[in-house]
């Protein structure tokens, strides 16, 4: 028998669809079935968001929904206020126009990088209520937990009439996104290029999108993994080789991801030279998790690459993307697939290595890349670099780090972080304090703001040398082999060269002689292309670099 | 693709340089209407022996700016926003339609009247290159005393920095710093410890003076000095206008926030291009350029062009 509760009876199950019902109810002399034309745009948006409801706007380090973005906050304050917004990256000044505006109150993001002064400066004026610093997965996971929307304004390349979207090769959050808000009754606006009547695949069915509107332009979209090798130094050249012999052919690294750094740029444009002849094709760097990367091109080329998983697309490579669909994720139509959740979880869980640079690094090896006065956030950096203890899968890299004999010894993730040891302006990166203590302060931040824990770091690397921190659990031999390689820095000036001898012997430092590499042979002559033209080249002329990097 | 008007400090100014703005109505015009106000010559405002004295400086520096930006006005050009480094920030205000050329002239010629008084040949100012801010107020903390006073004021670059005080206070930093890693350290040749609490006393006198002043609304915002705020606010111009002379200008922040609003062009009024290379050098994909440099009808062309 079952016994009812009588608080539940008469209880409405259904207020979110019905508040639902109710807003669509208000737009519907406005638009044309699931087509808000394109100049009533900021009349729906008052009528279809609610002040206080929780918006995700969607805007990552890449694509923007910049026509959303610039329809928002022409809304009228006195209609809609003190929205909560969600968004991946804060990027476009209207993102916190809004706020000044105050369309918007409070916000949780990931990413501030392009507006991180001004979003600094409103948080300690009071204008912007900041919810938390999230990583991507973490912002993406509290969507279905805590965070659930109400409204998704997004972007798509293509629509058809029935709200089917189109997103290709930039898909990225936005299934995510519209997943989220779709399936708890809220609100899904799709911005898109262009309506046509059959699109070249389907990215996101039309149940889960309320309307689609036609931007005035199309999204905006920053080529932000295009690496001019022109830019790439003799120290990036020498830390990759490091890279190369010490770690990736020491621990048999096969798949892996890398980031936007000329650093991990470098390691690309050397495995079809370098890498080639120290005979390490098909022992290492099969299995990738990244965007397009352009430098990537001459290993693809030359048989190194299995495969690619993307986060997004890259401006310019969709063509040889097409072209080289056994490596990449490609739909049946032939333009890549990407999406930023699951290659943010397969870089978290399913790879041996993150590797990525870092602007300063304490003595314990916790590293960040903020600066005083800026709120900067972390994108999804924090989700790949560090070790997810709850990974079971075994491969011989990250079988290589277990450093015990006890019985229910595991392996662990490689995190690698590569630094040199001095920025511009003769600023250490090897500091007694990380500025990241006084952001939180400033910023009234619950934690310090440290991209990568010391913890979680297996290797340090400089032009100095390598610093295997995965061999010891000691923190204050971990602090000697941090100052073994830390050059001239406060940090650096700690070591003593007894100390470092000792720790080069027992292999836990490595410097370039111990691996059998010359500084001298650190050359620029060891790229495999030297600029955005011979990229081009090694495509067969399938990559079309954007306007800004092409130097004939 | 946003604009703004950068109207400079002091600095740059060189006898007769008013003489370099360009041949125009407008130009002539509003040298005319100083004239009236000031009750004196352009010439001598610019001479060589006027050039020695604050007051003159500062009053031919609004001149200047408010001359170049009413010429750049009248030919098309709107900027989205302004900002001025110290004295430049009346420029500012005067081309955001927030005070009158009047008002701002009586107000500098007051501030340098203020700022002469206070002359005193034991005090000036420094600048450090290479070093940040930070470190620079760590050292500076080991070297300021009583007696002796050393702050540090101006943050025109993450790595220019103006100390202002004692000169004997700012030539031990100096000394210190060459051998610290900066990459230049050296006196500037003044005798105004500006923008440090030293100067309190002037900012004292400048706000009594703008009590009874009435102010609009600027019809564009001006990047704040003392906070790199973007203000849009009556009471929120006059206060930085008041304070800046006793805190430093957040020069590199100021820009900054114009630059994180989307401005990718910076026009800097004459005279110099100090504001210019700054702005180039923070910014790579900025275009800034001089009224120093380039004329008039190339900088419209540069504005209607988008940056090109």
């Amino acid at each position: 028998m079952v016994i009812l509760n009588n608080q539940t009876q008469g209880r409405n199950w259904t207020t979110r669809l019905d508040a639902k019902k109710e807003q669509l109810e208000k737009v519907k002399g406005m638009v044309d079935g699931v087509i808000i034309p394109t100049e009533k745009i900021v009349d729906v948006l008052e009528k279809l968001i609610r002040p206080k409801d929780r918006v995700i706007m969607e805007g990552n380090n890449q694509k923007q929904a910049s026509f959303l973005s610039k329809a928002l906050v022409q809304v009228d304050p006195g209609k809609v206020y003190d929205l909560h917004m969600i968004m991946s990256s804060v990027s476009r000044p209207e993102h916190l126009d809004i706020f000044e505006e105050g369309i918007a109150k409070k916000i949780d993001m990931s990413y501030a990088g392009p507006q991180s002064l001004r979003i600094a400066q409103m948080i300690e004026d009071g204008r912007l209520e900041l919810g938390d610093l999230h990583t991507y997965v973490e912002l993406y996971g509290r969507l279905f937990i805590d965070l659930i929307p109400n409204v998704a304004l997004v972007a798509a390349d293509k629509a058809d009439r029935a709200g089917n979207l189109y997103t290709g090769p930039n898909t990225e959050e936005t299934p995510t996104f519209v997943e989220a808000t779709a399936f708890s009754d809220g609100i899904v606006i799709a911005q898109v290029n262009e309506i046509v009547d059959e699109l070249p695949r389907i990215d996101i069915p039309s149940s889960w999108v309320d309307f689609v509107v036609q931007a005035d332009e199309p999204y905006e979209l920053e080529p932000l993994f295009t690496r001019d090798p022109r830019h790439i130094t003799d120290i990036q050249i020498l830390q990759a080789m490091m890279c190369i012999r010490g770690i990736y052919e020491k621990h048999g690294v096969q798949s892996l991801n890398h980031g936007i750094g000329f650093n991990t740029a470098a390691i690309e444009l050397l495995l079809p030279t370098y890498g080639e002849q120290l005979g390490l094709k098909g022992k290492i760097c099969r299995n990738w998790v990244l965007n397009p990367h352009p430098t990537l091109i001459p290993a693809i080329e030359t048989g190194w690459v299995e495969s690619v998983h993307c986060f997004g697309g890259e401006l310019g490579m969709e063509k040889y993307v097409e072209a080289r669909r056994d490596i990449f994720f490609t739909g049946r139509d032939g333009s890549l697939r990407s999406n930023r959740t699951l290659a943010q979880l397969a870089g978290q869980y399913a790879v041996d290595l993150f590797i990525g640079s870092t602007l300063q690094m304490d003595a314990l090896g916790n590293s960040s890349t903020v600066t005083k006065g800026r709120v900067a956030g972390y994108g999804g950096a924090p989700n790949m670099g560090h070790d997810p203890g709850g990974r079971r899968h075994s491969t011989e890299a990250w079988y290589n780090m277990m450093t015990s004999k006890d019985e229910l010894a595991r392996g662990k993730k490689l995190v690698v972080q590569v630094a040199e040891t001095f920025q511009a302006a003769n600023q250490p990166v090897f500091v007694e304090r990380l500025d990241a203590v006084d952001v939180k302060k400033q910023a009234g931040l619950a934690v310090a703001p440290v991209m990568i824990y010391g913890e979680d770091v297996t290797h340090v690397v400089t032009e100095e040398g390598i610093a295997y921190l995965y061999m010891s659990d000691s923190p204050s031999e971990r602090r000697q082999m941090i100052a073994a390689v830390a050059g001239v820095t406060p940090i650096g000036m700690k070591h003593d060269a007894k100390a470092t001898a000792l720790l080069r012997e027992r292999g836990l430092v490595a410097l370039p002689e111990d691996l059998g590499i010359r500084r001298a042979e650190a050359k620029r002559s060891l790229l495999a292309a030297k600029n955005i033209d011979e990229l081009v080249q090694w495509s067969g002329g399938l990559y079309e670099p954007p306007a800004k990097f092409r130097s004939w | 693709m946003k604009t703004a008007f950068l109207f400079p400090g002091q600095g740059m100014q060189y006898p007769g340089f008013l003489e370099d703005l360009p041949d125009m109505a407008v130009v002539h015009g509003t040298l005319k209407e100083a004239e009236q106000i000031l009750e004196t010559t352009i010439d001598s405002l610019h001479s060589p022996y006027a050039l020695s004295t604050t007051k003159a400086v500062q009053q031919s520096l609004l001149i200047a700016g408010v001359a170049m930006s009413r010429l750049l006005e009248q030919e098309g050009a709107k900027p989205d926003y302004v900002a001025g480094h110290s004295v430049g920030a009346f420029g500012a205000a005067v081309a955001a339609k927030s005070c009158t050329f009047e008002q701002a002239l009586k107000l500098v010629t007051l501030r340098g009247q203020m700022m002469e008084q206070s002359l005193d040949l034991q005090y000036g100012m420094g600048v450090v290159v290479g070093l940040t801010e930070d470190k620079l107020i760590d050292i500076v903390a080991e070297f300021h005393t009583e007696e002796q006073p050393v702050y540090v004021s101006n943050q025109n670059s993450p790595t220019q920095i103006t100390l202002s005080g004692n000169k004997k206070a700012i030539q031990r930093v100096l000394e210190y710093v060459e051998r610290k890693g900066a990459r230049s350290a050296k006196l500037l040749n003044v005798s105004t410890p500006s923008h440090c609490p030293l100067f309190e006393h002037v900012k004292d006198v400048l706000e009594q003076e703008m009590d009874d002043m009435l102010f609009q609304r600027p019809k564009i915002p001006i990047a704040a000095n003392r906070n790199a705020r973007l203000l849009r606010q009556a009471e929120a111009i006059k206060a930085d206008l008041a304070e800046s002379i006793c805190h430093p200008v957040k020069w590199h922040d100021a820009t900054n926030v114009l630059y994180e609003n989307g401005v990718r062009i910076f026009i800097e009024m004459l005279p110099g291009d100090v504001l210019t290379k700054l702005a180039n050098t923070a910014f790579p994909d900025v275009r800034a350029v001089s009224t120093q440099k380039v004329a008039v009808e190339d900088v419209l062309y540069i504005l209607n062009h988008k940056g090109v």
